[in-house]
C-alpha cells in the first residue's frame, strides 16, 4: 500500500465558553463549519470522519457530510491527537481523500460540587478505582500533583520555575483575542493562587469550558489548491507505556512523551534544532516541562531554568505555547496546540507570530500514554 | 443516626477480594505469581512477565520508601471533606523494584515528608466495613514493635 503525504487545510472552534449551554452537536457543528470555511471546502468534499466526544457518524450525518468512506470513534487516549493521528493516517492510506478530526469536550462539573457529593464520580468503586478512591484520591489534579512533586525532586524545576512558566503563558493569551484568561499574571500572584494538590496550584490547571475543534486533513496534492498555505504532516508517534493507572507508575518524571519523542524523532529528518515553535500540552503545567525535555528542545532536567531563561517566550528561541495555552485558551483538550502550530506554520498569527516559522511540534498528554505531531510549511 | 458521610464503597472482586479481606486482618498483601515469582499491583488475572494465570494474594512485609507525595487541599467527596488536608502518596513496596502502590501517609508532619523516606504500613478503619492500608514513618514504628 502507497503511503499519501498528508496536509492540514482546515481548522476551526465552536464559540467556546465557560458553561455554554450548547451541546456536543452545537460545539461540533459550528466547529466543522468554521474549518470548512477555512479550507474554503463544503461538506460533500468530506469522507471521512472521528472524533474523541460525540460520534463521528453522527456529527457527518448531521452535517450533510455524507456518505463516509471512513470513520472511527476514538476513546480515553492522548487527547485530540489521537483522532488527528488516525485521520491522517486514513488519508495517508487512501481510507479517506479528505477527513476531519474533532475533540468536543463539556465542561465538568466543579470541585465543589463533586464534594457536595451533588456530582459523584463513580457510585461504587471499580476493579480499579477501589484502588484509588478509598485513600481519598479521586480526580487527575492529585496524580498532577503527586507527579509534580517527583519532577520537582528529579529535576532542577522550583515553584518559581512554575511561576514564571503560568506568567508567561498568559502575557502569550494577552495577545490572542480568543483566549479566556487574558489579564496579565504576574509570577507572584501564581504563587498566591490557593494549592489543590500541593505542589500543584489552581493555575496549573487548564481553564475548564465548553469547547469544539476541528481539523481537516487530505493529501497534499489536494492541499496545494486549497484556500490555506498548505501545512504538512511530517511525522507522528502515538505511544503508551503503562496502563491508565498513573498513580502507581514506577517513573513519573520520565514518561510515555520520552517513549514518543523517541518515535517521532526517528521517522523524521528534522531534528530538534530544526524546531521554530513548540505546542506542547499543559492540561496541567508539569507536562509541559515533561515535554520540553523528552522532545531534546532543552537539556534532561533544565525545563525549568530554560523557562527562567526566557527562551519559550514569544521572541525567545523557541516560543512555545503561543495561543496562550490551555491554561488560558480553555480546555480544547489539545486540539488548540495543532491548530494554533498550523496558523502559526501559514503566518496568520498576528502580534504572536514566530517571525518564519517553518517547523513547529505539537503534543498532547503524559504518563500512561502521550501523543504528537511534527508539521512544516513546505 | 448520623449524617456524616459514607466512605467510597468498596465492591471486592474475585481478583481484589483477597486485598480487602488482608486490609480487615491487618496485613497487607499483594498479588504474587506463583509461577514466576513476580508482584502485580493492580491486581490482573494474568502475569505480565510469564503470562500464568495461577496469581495469588501473599502478605509483604509492609517496608516501603516515599516515592511521591501531594497534599490534598480539595475534597472531591464528601467523606474526605472533614479530613483535609491529607497526603496521598506513591510508594514503592521492599519487596520488588518498581512495585509501586498508591496510599496515604499519615502521622507524619508535612514538613518531615520526604522523597525516599522509609515508611511502614499500618490499618485505618475508615467504617465498620472499611481498612485501608495507610504508611507512617518506619522511624516512628521501630522503637515500639
Amino acid at each position: 500500500m502507497k503511503s499519501r503525504r498528508v496536509a492540514i487545510v482546515g481548522v476551526g472552534y465552536s464559540r467556546v465558553g465557560r458553561h455554554t449551554g450548547l451541546s456536543e452537536r452545537h460545539h461540533a457543528a459550528q466547529a466543522a463549519i468554521a474549518a470548512l470555511d477555512d479550507a474554503g471546502l463544503t461538506a460533500a468534499d468530506i469522507d471521512g470522519s472521528t472524533t474523541w466526544g460525540g460520534d463521528a457518524i453522527d456529527f457527518a450525518y448531521m452535517l450533510g457530510m455524507n456518505p463516509l468512506r471512513w470513520h472511527l470513534n476514538v476513546g480515553v487516549s492522548p487527547a485530540f491527537v489521537t483522532p488527528a493521528i488516525h485521520a491522517a493516517m486514513a488519508v495517508a492510506t487512501g481510507q479517506s481523500d479528505t477527513c476531519i478530526a474533532f475533540r468536543i469536550m463539556m465542561q465538568q462539573p466543579s470541585s465543589a460540587t463533586l464534594a457536595s457529593g451533588e456530582a459523584m464520580l463513580g457510585a461504587t468503586s471499580s476493579e480499579d478505582t477501589q484502588f484509588l478512591y478509598p485513600f481519598g484520591n479521586f480526580s487527575p489534579t492529585q496524580w498532577a500533583g503527586l507527579m509534580m512533586n517527583r519532577y520537582l525532586y528529579d529535576s532542577d524545576a522550583t515553584e518559581e520555575h512554575f511561576a514564571e512558566f503560568a506568567s508567561i503563558q498568559r502575557e502569550h493569551a494577552t495577545r490572542n483575542e480568543n483566549a479566556l484568561q487574558r489579564t496579565p499574571l504576574s509570577a507572584a500572584e501564581y504563587l498566591a493562587a490557593p494549592y489543590i494538590s500541593k505542589p500543584l496550584r489552581l493555575l496549573d490547571c487548564d481553564y475548564p469550558c465548553d469547547s469544539g475543534s476541528a481539523v481537516i486533513f487530505t493529501t497534499e496534492e489536494r492541499a496545494r489548491d486549497l484556500r490555506q498555505p498548505a501545512v504538512l504532516v511530517d511525522a507522528m508517534a502515538l505511544s503508551a507505556v503503562h496502563d491508565m493507572n498513573f498513580e502507581v507508575m514506577a517513573d513519573m518524571s520520565h514518561t510515555a512523551p520520552v517513549h514518543c519523542a523517541e518515535q517521532l524523532w526517528s521517522r523524521t529528518d528534522l531534528r530538534p534544532s530544526d524546531v521554530d515553535t513548540a505546542q506542547l500540552y499543559d492540561g496541567f503545567s508539569v507536562i509541559t516541562f515533561q515535554w520540553l525535555e523528552a522532545l531534546g528542545l532543552c537539556e534532561p532536567g533544565a525545563a525549568g531554568p530554560f523557562i527562567a531563561e526566557g527562551h519559550t517566550r514569544l521572541g525567545g528561541s523557541l516560543p512555545v505555547n503561543t495561543d496562550g495555552g490551555a491554561c488560558n485558551v480553555g480546555r480544547r483538550h489539545g486540539a488548540n496546540f495543532c491548530i494554533e502550530a498550523t496558523r502559526q506554520l501559514r503566518g496568520q498569527c498576528g502580534d504572536r507570530q514566530v517571525p518564519g516559522a517553518e517547523v513547529a511540534v505539537w503534543a498532547n498528554a503524559v504518563g500512561p500514554f502521550a501523543g504528537a505531531m511534527l508539521l512544516t510549511s513546505t | 443516626m448520623t449524617d456524616h458521610p459514607s466512605p467510597p464503597a468498596v465492591v471486592p472482586s474475585p481478583l481484589t477480594a483477597f486485598f480487602w479481606e488482608g486490609a480487615a486482618a491487618g496485613e497487607l498483601r499483594i498479588q504474587r505469581c506463583q509461577a514466576c515469582g513476580t508482584f502485580i499491583h493492580l491486581p490482573r488475572p494474568v502475569c505480565r512477565r510469564c503470562h500464568s494465570f495461577d496469581l495469588r494474594g501473599e502478605v509483604v512485609s509492609g517496608r516501603a520508601t516515599l516515592y511521591a507525595h501531594t497534599v490534598t487541599m480539595k475534597a472531591f467527596h464528601p467523606f474526605f471533606v472533614s479530613r483535609l488536608p491529607y497526603v496521598v502518596a506513591t510508594v514503592e513496596l521492599a519487596e520488588q523494584a518498581g512495585l509501586m502502590l498508591m496510599t496515604n501517609v499519615v502521622d507524619v508532619a508535612e514538613a518531615d515528608l520526604h522523597t525516599g523516606m522509609d515508611l511502614v504500613v499500618t490499618f485505618e478503619a475508615l467504617s465498620p466495613e472499611l481498612t485501608i492500608p495507610v504508611f507512617t514513618a518506619a522511624s516512628s514504628i521501630g522503637a515500639s514493635r
